[in-house]
């Protein structure tokens, strides 16, 4: 009997699963300088949206008006009510306070006592240790970050250089970036915590990167967390204040602490945020982005189909070449007019179907293989969810 | 010490059909894949030169250097040729399933555009019923109606002879059409409406008839009078149907207006669509695409 199907038995079935990394590097100039132009000053820029309730800026990777831009992340910033920079005079206390208990709540969880973790500098709840009180919160978005970003790839490169360029004629001119740290989870590819409820995450690490002597010893400080699954970066506000000021900076380095704002603010580094909104801290932190860059993963789910064809199988075709029309349209092209010569097919796709012959799905060869009694194949078809 | 030929293994990456994806959509569990085929839909096998003058081994060189197109999602588009398993390697002649038109039986297409025509309402069979290659798609039992006949078996130019029993693993005992459900449906000689089996995304209805199970629409051929065929060889199985039009196209004139034109028949101003009617043999994987213009009187 001919037939032109073949039944996949529960040895032709298997499921694997693949992950896929992606590169994805975000260079500064993206995230502050690219658009506006000299004369726009940041926060202004038309790829940066900032919204009415002011919690929180969003960047894009093109004008946001725009259809081909797409999100990259969000920035935003809080600190605790026992913080020293909490105060109900400062601008948007409330909202800071919120944004901190927020992604506490979320990325932390709660104690035995229903109280909302703090984030821990080293990850080590149980032992307590140093809290994360005051920090910036980058929300990558899942477009770039996919199913997770990948454990030991996060590079963070910032200007903690004294100055702030960005004044009266250079609205435009981006931080000179002479001095920098650079923030890595280089510890996240074999040492990493599973003991929050929005997934695991791996402890950011600081050091000087470009200048002489910017951070207060050379050694790498604990300055964040990383998020992967959650793809939320907590970056300490420790990195922007010398050592004097509770932060990794060399007291004599530069000019300083990092100036984070134009005109007369009264306080430097991090501390500026007491009078200041979170969109000009975003901006803040914007402006001092040299590089950013991680690797993805996503990861594919697929079932594999042994399709196997067997000497005696698939070795004619129903299609209209097959058959000349020499001597009568029915006589086989490739036996030449001799029935003793073998057959021969040649494939060039594979098609999935249902047990009512619904074609469910198809693959295709890349170049026709050849079927004859004399070969046998196994095709191994891979369907990817 | 060489390298292993792993030739033998190929991994492929498959694409989701429209359907495909409507049934894992739908998660009712009929995403089950339960069976394959193979198909060859880009080869020409009228490439492969048996007198090329390097040998056997280049004969099939045209064929092994053909490109091969991306899948993509429609499922009406892949697939149309299918590789077939036979246990024998002496086969030299495979059968095909040819449109048998015969004055006697009615199943003559029009002469003009070479296809069935389809009279939607009572009003154009009126018109035009009488007309060869009309299939009267409202009174479908009509004794005036066209019947579409397709034959199947080897065609051999009767060498091997018509007496000649085809192999009997050759014989198509199934046979699938598939028709536009937007335009009509299957019906057999007395006007009965065939079962659909299937109507997917392109909406394409299937419908599946086997001998003994649907003698009204599949036979076989015992005749070896050489005008009862258009199987000039060893024989096989025939198929007759007629179509219905759907009570769109017979109470709307709106996919006329969207998919079709206005022609003549006759004398009689029409409008019309014109689609394809597959019928494809389920055991030997032949199909023949058989042209059938839907017309409506003006």
């Amino acid at each position: 009997m001919a037939t032109t199907f073949k039944s996949l038995g529960s040895d032709d079935v298997t499921t694997t699963r693949t992950l896929l990394h992606e590169s994805i590097p975000v260079t500064g100039s993206i995230v502050s300088g690219t658009y506006g132009g000299v004369a726009t000053a940041l926060g202004s820029e038309p790829h940066i949206k900032t919204y009415s309730h002011g919690m929180f800026q969003s960047v894009y990777d093109y004008p946001y008006l725009s259809s081909s831009a797409n999100h990259l992340f969000d920035i935003t910033l809080g600190y605790t009510s026992n913080s020293a920079l909490s105060g109900a005079a400062n601008t948007q206390n409330s909202k800071k306070l919120n944004v901190y208990n927020q992604m506490a709540q979320v990325l932390m969880g709660y104690d035995e006592t229903g109280k909302v973790r703090k984030f821990d500098e080293d990850g080590d709840v149980v032992s307590g240790g140093t809290k994360i009180k005051e920090c910036y919160f980058l929300n990558f978005s899942r477009l770039i970050t996919k199913d997770e970003i990948k454990k030991g790839s996060f590079e963070l490169e910032l200007s903690v250089s004294g100055g702030f360029a960005q004044a009266g004629a250079n609205l435009g001119v981006r931080e000179l970036f002479t001095d920098r740290i650079k923030i890595t989870d280089f510890s996240g590819s074999d040492g990493y915590f599973v003991n929050s409820p929005a997934g695991e995450y791996g402890v950011l690490f600081a050091t000087g990167s470009a200048g002489v002597n910017v951070t207060a010893a050379a050694k790498y400080y604990p300055v964040g967390l990383l998020f992967y699954q959650a793809g939320v970066a907590v970056l300490s506000g420790s990195i922007f204040n010398d050592a004097a000021d509770s932060g990794i900076l060399n007291n004599a380095a530069g000019s300083g602490t990092c100036k984070m704002r134009t005109g007369t603010v009264g306080v430097t580094g991090f501390n500026t945020t007491t009078g200041s909104t979170v969109s000009q801290m975003a901006d803040a932190l914007r402006n001092r982005i040299y590089n950013l860059q991680f690797n993805n993963t996503t990861e594919l789910n697929s079932t594999i189909y042994f399709c196997r064809a067997n000497n005696t199988e698939f070795n004619y075709s129903a299609n209209p070449t097959y058959l000349s029309t020499s001597n009568g349209p029915s006589e086989i092209v490739v036996k030449d007019g001799d029935a003793g010569t073998d057959p021969a097919s040649y494939i060039t796709s594979v098609g999935l179907y249902s047990p009512d012959n619904e074609l469910l799905a198809v693959a295709k060869v890349s170049e026709p293989l050849k079927k004859d009694p004399s070969n046998e194949l196994t095709l191994r078809v891979r369907l990817d969810y | 010490m060489a390298f292993l030929d792993n030739s033998g293994d190929i991994i492929l990456d498959a694409v989701l059909t429209d359907t495909g994806r409507r049934r894992l959509a739908r998660g009712d569990g009929t995403f089950k894949v339960a069976k394959f085929a193979l198909g060859d839909d880009e080869i020409n096998y009228r490439l492969f030169n048996a007198a090329h003058l390097s040998g056997s081994a280049y004969y099939d060189l045209e064929i092994l250097q053909t490109p091969v197109l991306e899948s993509f999602t429609d499922p009406e588009s892949q697939m149309h040729h299918r590789l077939m398993s036979l246990s024998r390697n002496d086969i030299l002649y495979l059968p095909i399933v040819e449109l048998f038109e015969n004055s006697d039986l009615g199943s003559v297409r029009d002469s003009t555009t070479n296809a069935f025509l389809v009279a939607v309402d009572s009003d154009t069979e009126t018109a035009v019923g009488t007309t060869a290659g009309v299939i009267w798609g409202e009174n479908v039992s009509s004794v005036s109606s066209t019947t579409i006949v397709t034959d199947q078996g080897t065609d051999t130019n009767n060498s091997p002879s018509r007496t000649h029993a085809l192999s009997a693993d050759l014989v198509e005992t199934q046979y699938q059409i598939e028709v536009d459900n937007r335009f009509g449906s299957i019906y057999n000689r007395s006007g009965r409406r065939g079962r659909v089996s299937f109507v997917n995304e392109a909406q394409m209805a299937s419908y599946y008839f086997s001998v003994g199970s649907n003698p009204r629409y599949v036979s076989n051929i015992t005749s070896t009078e050489e005008t009862d065929s258009s199987i000039d060889g060893p024989r096989g199985t025939r198929l007759q149907f007629r179509i219905g039009a759907s009570l769109e196209l017979n109470g709307s004139n709106t996919l006329f207006t969207r998919l079709g034109g206005t022609s003549t028949v006759g004398s009689t101003n029409v409008r019309h669509i014109d689609t394809i009617v597959r019928v494809t043999g389920v055991t030997t994987g032949y199909s023949i695409d058989i042209p059938v213009r839907f017309i409506k009187k003006i």
